[in-house]
């Protein structure tokens, strides 16, 4: 989806399709949402199926969706390309389990995920960014967005325990997951394509763990060797917990951070300003990754279930109702950031919800910021300019807003 | 959204023919797939071209259909070859063409 504003049309809301994927693809979501937190701030869709959902777009409404499990549960399922079918592993996959519970695995696991165990990781990623920018520094064109896919991989293989030999693999699948539309990594049908990657990937996880009980001796220190030695109340996690919880850990690292990173050096490419002002004072590095969160938003939605009737954005979604909280859109409510449509590196930008809201806050947040801060830094230290080759491709997708093709040319910086 | 998987197969088949059973699987086995099924899906009954997804098939229940065949039957189906084939037919010749090939 493009990330700025077009011209702006008459948007007729009886008649707005958010789940036509041309409207990513090719279209613009922006201005529909604008005029949605203005005139409807709960709209109601039934798809040509049958199937319904209530759509939040506000700010405030975001949060308290994605924030309020006693209101709006995610154990029916949180991604709307399951919409109307609950979800099969509830209970069971973090992301689909209300608290108690949540808080408890959740707390468990996020153990091995905070900011000061990420940090002697620096040096690791930061060479492996290095590695990764080399070939877009020999003048030739490089595809940014279609490379990007695979950083999260090299990055975060080895603090997962992951194999080299596997990576590229898994980043396909994980993509197919997010996008089973696109051509890049359609198989057969949609449905096809979700079943065949979430199998591939669960079984990967059981298989991994299997050969690790097999092998003895002692773990890793790995992310998944971490989530075998989850203790809960002194009981270890099933089996299952940890192939559904591995799946799920795979997922969010790999299919959201390659689109902050090409849709926000897009944004500097497109504002030459923007970017001698983060280059001249590398101390807005933070910041500039904060607002490319919150202009790329690429996890666009996520969805919960009304547990009884109840009232927000000035109606009630009935109970049972499915509830869409559009983040991409509360990241540009100009209640809360005031000229939302302009992409500003001095902006603060820390109130954003690319993250989520709540007790499902991303738990990879702090890697993800690490992994972009570092990435920033790598590219402003060594590139003078970046320029686009050719047309961004975006991402075929209503659910994962970002691109599969972003080709630029870099100069390498010659200026101290 | 709505694919059309029938459509589509055969495409990628380079197949002509209308017949929901093809010739390289036994009655017998398609029945005994379709049964198989019955036992993950709820119980219902299940005909030989009935859609693995819209009888409520899942990755999870994939898994286990797919574990079972193995145990049954002595063939490991390739997991895009079990979603892509999708029904009791279709899988009912994969497991004839891996037997073939042992």
């Amino acid at each position: 989806m493009r990330l700025a504003p077009g011209a702006v049309a008459e948007v007729d809301l009886s008649r707005v399709d958010l789940f036509d994927l041309d409207l990513y693809t090719s279209g613009d979501p922006h201005p529909i949402w604008d005029v949605m937190r203005t005139e409807a701030p709960l709209h109601h869709q039934v798809l040509p199926d049958g199937r319904e959902f209530w759509s939040v777009t506000r700010y405030d409404d975001v949060c308290r969706v994605l924030g309020e499990h006693r209101d709006f549960t995610s154990e029916r399922g949180t991604v709307v390309t399951h919409l109307g079918v609950d979800d099969v592993a509830a209970g069971r996959l973090l992301t689909s389990t209300d608290p108690p519970r949540h808080t408890q695995v959740r707390r468990a696991i996020g153990t091995a995920l905070t900011a000061r165990v990420m940090a002697p990781w620096e040096d690791r990623i930061r060479r492996a960014i290095v590695h990764f920018l080399e070939p877009a520094l020999d003048g030739g064109t490089f595809d940014l967005a279609e490379r990007a896919l695979r950083l999260p991989a090299v990055v975060t293989g080895p603090l997962l325990g992951i194999p080299e030999r596997d990576w590229d693999d898994l980043v396909q699948l994980t993509a197919m997951v997010t996008a089973p539309s696109d051509p890049h990594f359609h198989h057969g049908s949609d449905a096809a394509t979700l079943a065949i990657a979430h199998h591939e990937l669960v079984t990967y996880v059981t298989d991994w763990v299997a050969r690790r009980r097999a092998g003895g001796g002692g773990g890793d220190g790995s992310l998944l060797d971490h989530l075998m030695r989850v203790r809960l109340n002194g009981s270890p996690l099933t089996d299952e917990e940890i192939a559904l919880d591995g799946y799920s850990i795979l997922l969010g690292a790999n299919v959201t951070t390659p689109h902050t990173v090409s849709g926000t050096v897009l944004a500097l490419v497109e504002r030459a300003e923007q970017f001698a002002k983060v280059q001249a004072d590398p101390s807005l590095i933070p910041n500039l990754v904060e607002e490319g969160l919150r202009w790329t938003s690429p996890a666009c939605n996520f969805m919960r279930y009304a547990v009884d009737d109840v009232r927000i954005g000035g109606g009630t979604v009935p109970a049972g109702g499915a509830v869409v909280a559009w983040i991409g859109s509360a990241n540009r409510d100009e209640s809360q950031f005031p000229d939302p449509h302009e992409f500003d590196v001095t902006r603060n930008a820390k109130g954003h919800v690319a993250f989520g809201f709540g007790p499902h806050y991303c738990i990879g947040a702090p890697l993800a910021r690490l992994t972009l801060r570092v990435f920033f830094s790598e590219l402003l230290r060594q590139f003078g300019s970046i320029e686009l080759d050719g047309e961004p491709q975006h991402l075929r997708s209503y659910f994962i807003a970002g691109m599969t093709h972003l080709p630029v040319v870099a100069r390498r910086r010659t200026t101290p | 959204m709505e694919s059309s998987p029938r459509v589509r197969r055969r495409e990628d088949r380079g197949e002509v023919s209308d017949s929901p059973e093809p010739a390289g699987a036994p009655a017998a086995l398609v029945r005994e797939v379709s049964g198989l099924w019955a036992e993950y899906l709820g119980g219902r009954e299940i005909a030989a071209d009935d859609d693995f997804f819209a009888l409520g098939g899942n990755s999870l229940i994939g898994i286990k259909i797919i574990d079972r065949m193995a145990r049954d039957y002595g063939v490991e189906l390739s997991v895009r070859g079990f979603y892509l084939a999708q029904t009791p037919a279709r899988v009912a010749e994969l497991i004839e063409q891996g037997r073939t090939r042992q």
